[in-house]
């Protein structure tokens, strides 16, 4: 009785105390998150959405409006939509059997197989871009092989929406291979044994017992793939097309060319939009599967 | 039902042999426990035959038809493992009814074996449960039942009840015991638990760096352990070296009469098969009792600081410091590492008095 009571008093102030310690902790990110991260996003809506008129600022979906009727920027997001997509369906099937391989192979090239896949991670974009137009580009690497071998040009990637998946894809596939490396570090050599020994080929093993057991890890690379390609900037810029183009250089040149920077915020927020969509259904799935699962 | 063999298998690992060559014949419907110190390449043995391990010299025969070559997936074996392995995506029925959907069978039928099964391993209604909601021993039994399920000619078990306490180990093992025997499914089971081995074994296989020390029924393994090797690793072994000169072991507590070349020799001598007598001239000395509930064991030392174990019962407890005198109801010898077949015959019958 008495033990219990004496017990009570130290836990009860213990929260008190935590709160205060906890709230300090966390309020240098979270104030700077809120000013160079919230305050600039809720700055930048606010800028699209009110107009000066000679009365005073009014509240105006005039930009939107134009945005989604301009067959010109529905044509760029569509074809943003379109690459982030096919780039996220590529690196999958790239990036998938490359993993399975590094996590299953006993062999002593799969060393020399990550090296490989990891090497895309130290070269910076532009520096690919670059490359990719001396190798596929008019006149690149793989023109002249072709012509000294007598046969005719390839149709070049290049200023084609085909120019940056390439390069998309390439840049991507490290962290694509290491995020899904660690996802398959999860499924135990011993679960797919057994599931070998139930009968399972290797095409019910990835279907049946790998890929749901790696749900996660394909969330987690799926967000992080449509993030960053839909937001892409160096590599659309340099090797797509010039129209339609993808949003990242639409909005620089809309910035900078077409000088209309309440056209070029409208795009940013419209982007920053759908990235903020897929990231809420990312956190969803997570947190019901980590429910799921506990 | 089918035979598993194992004729001149190997295995090395990064140029070590694991299993230098090796000969093992099960017969159907017979349980087999593979016994063996620590990385005396039981798990590598059970998985040759399975086929998680590529062999690489001899051949694994199942009913007869060589399978060496044969991946898992097709061979008519089924293995539980340690881990229990079992797949946490999925409920405790679909883990079972896995192998059967992938072998197309009927939805009534899936589903009416899954139930049987479960009901076999005591688990009916935990069919939609998932298996992390499950404890340990249930785990256990969802692993056993999603092997027996598929039929397999052969069952494959890997120290399957490591992680189980004792009580729920004995219920187990028993349980398991009473379905291979009805299925009457031809069993290897890997155990680092002796007792587990006694109990359950209709043959014991004693491996040591790769190699057979021996294979026999329980009992002659426990009574007639064919090396020193087995002799000390099943149970315990009180060891006595000694010289053997003329026909006679020259050692002080028993001097008896052995049929064997001279040279070197230990006496071994179980501790239950000991008797102590309370005597103030006795040889040895009590040092220590430690008591098992069931019996107790008192820890000996010689005046020359041999030390043996002997088993008492309960009421006749020594004290410690004690002196005792000892006589042996049985005793073998071994030598050069092997029993020493000469053993004398009156042994047999009446008890040897140091
Ligand atoms: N995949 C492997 N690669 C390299 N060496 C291995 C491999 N598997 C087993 N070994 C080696 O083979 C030997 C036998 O291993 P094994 O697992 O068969 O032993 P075990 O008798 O099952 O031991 P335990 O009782 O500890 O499970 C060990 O020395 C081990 O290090
Ligand atoms: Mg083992």
């Amino acid at each position: 009785m008495s033990d219990a009571a004496i017990a009570v008093r130290p836990v009860r102030a213990a929260p008190r105390g935590g709160g205060l310690t906890g709230l300090l902790l966390v309020f240098l990110p979270v104030g700077l998150l809120a000013w160079l991260i919230l305050y600039p996003i809720l700055r930048a809506v606010i800028r699209t959405l009110v107009v000066q008129t000679g009365t005073g600022p009014a509240l105006s979906l005039e930009t939107y409006r134009f945005f989604f009727t301009d067959g010109y920027s529905l044509a760029n997001l569509w074809l943003t939509l379109w690459v982030t997509a096919l780039c996220a369906v590529l690196l999958l099937a790239v990036c998938l059997p490359i993993a399975l391989y590094l996590r299953f192979a006993k062999s002593r090239i799969a060393a020399l197989v990550q090296g490989l896949a990891l090497f895309p991670m130290f070269v910076p974009s532009v520096i690919l871009a670059y490359a990719l137009i001396r190798t596929l580009g008019p006149n690149g690497a793989v023109d002249l092989v072709l012509n000294a071998a007598g046969l005719p040009k390839i149709a070049s990637p290049y200023l084609t929406p085909a120019g940056p998946v390439i390069g998309l894809v390439w840049d991507n596939i490290p962290l694509t291979v290491l995020m899904l490396v660690a996802g398959l570090g999860n499924v135990s050599d011993n679960a797919v044994e057994a599931a070998r020994d139930a009968g399972a080929r290797p095409f019910a093993l990835l279907r049946h017992i790998i890929l749901p057991q790696i749900g996660n890890a394909l969330l987690v690379v799926l967000s992080f793939t449509v993030l960053s390609i839909f937001s892409a900037f160096t590599l659309p810029y340099v090797l797509g097309p010039a129209s339609p183009e993808m949003m990242g250089p639409f909005m620089q040149r809309t910035f900078t060319d077409v000088q209309d920077p309440r056209m070029a915020i409208t795009q940013a927020v419209i982007t920053f939009a759908i990235c903020a969509g897929f990231g809420a259904f990312y956190v969803r799935s997570i947190a019901r599967n980590r429910e799921a699962s506990r | 039902m089918a035979t598993l063999s194992l004729s001149a298998i190997g295995k090395s690992f990064g140029g070590a042999d694991v299993i230098p060559g090796l000969d093992l014949d099960i017969a159907e419907g017979e349980l087999v426990c593979l016994l063996g110190p620590s990385g005396s390449g039981k798990s590598t043995l059970l998985r040759m035959a399975g086929g998680f391990e590529m062999p690489d010299r001899g051949t694994v025969r199942i009913g007869g038809a060589d399978v060496t070559r044969m991946p898992p997936e097709k061979r008519p074996t089924a293995m539980v493992f340690q881990s229990h392995a079992l797949w946490s995506h999925m409920s405790v029925a679909g883990n079972i009814a896995f192998g059967l959907k992938l072998r197309r069978l009927p939805r009534a039928e899936i589903r009416s074996r899954v139930e049987a099964v479960l009901e076999l391993v005591g688990l009916a209604g935990y069919g939609a449960r998932k298996v992390w909601q499950l404890s340990g021993g249930q785990q256990q039994r969802v692993a056993i039942a999603r092997a027996l399920v598929l039929e397999p000619q052969i069952l494959l078990l890997d120290e399957p009840f490591a992680s189980l306490d004792q009580h729920l180990r004995e219920r187990m093992r028993e349980e398991l015991r009473d379905i291979q025997q009805r299925l009457g499914i031809t069993t290897l089971f890997v155990t680092h638990g002796q007792d587990e081995a006694l109990a359950l074994a209709d043959r014991i296989v004693v491996l040591k760096d790769g190699r057979i020390e021996q294979a026999d029924a329980p009992d002659v393994l426990y009574r007639a352990p064919a090396t020193r090797f087995v002799a000390g690793f099943i149970g315990t072994m009180n060891f006595l070296a000694c010289d053997i000169r003329r026909g006679r072991a020259d050692h002080p507590l028993f001097a008896v009469p052995l049929a064997l070349p001279d040279g070197p020799a230990e006496l071994a001598i179980r501790p239950e098969a000991l008797r102590l007598t309370p005597d103030a001239e006795g040889p040895v000395r009590v040092r220590r009792v430690t008591d098992y509930g069931s019996h107790v064991l008192a820890d000996l030392e010689t005046d020359d600081g041999e030390r043996l174990k002997a088993h008492c019962p309960p009421e006749a407890r020594p004290a410690p410091g004690q002196r005792m005198r000892l006589s042996a109801r049985q005793l073998s010898a071994y030598q050069q590492g092997r029993r020493a077949e000469a053993s004398p015959a009156h042994l047999r019958e009446g008890a040897l008095h140091a």
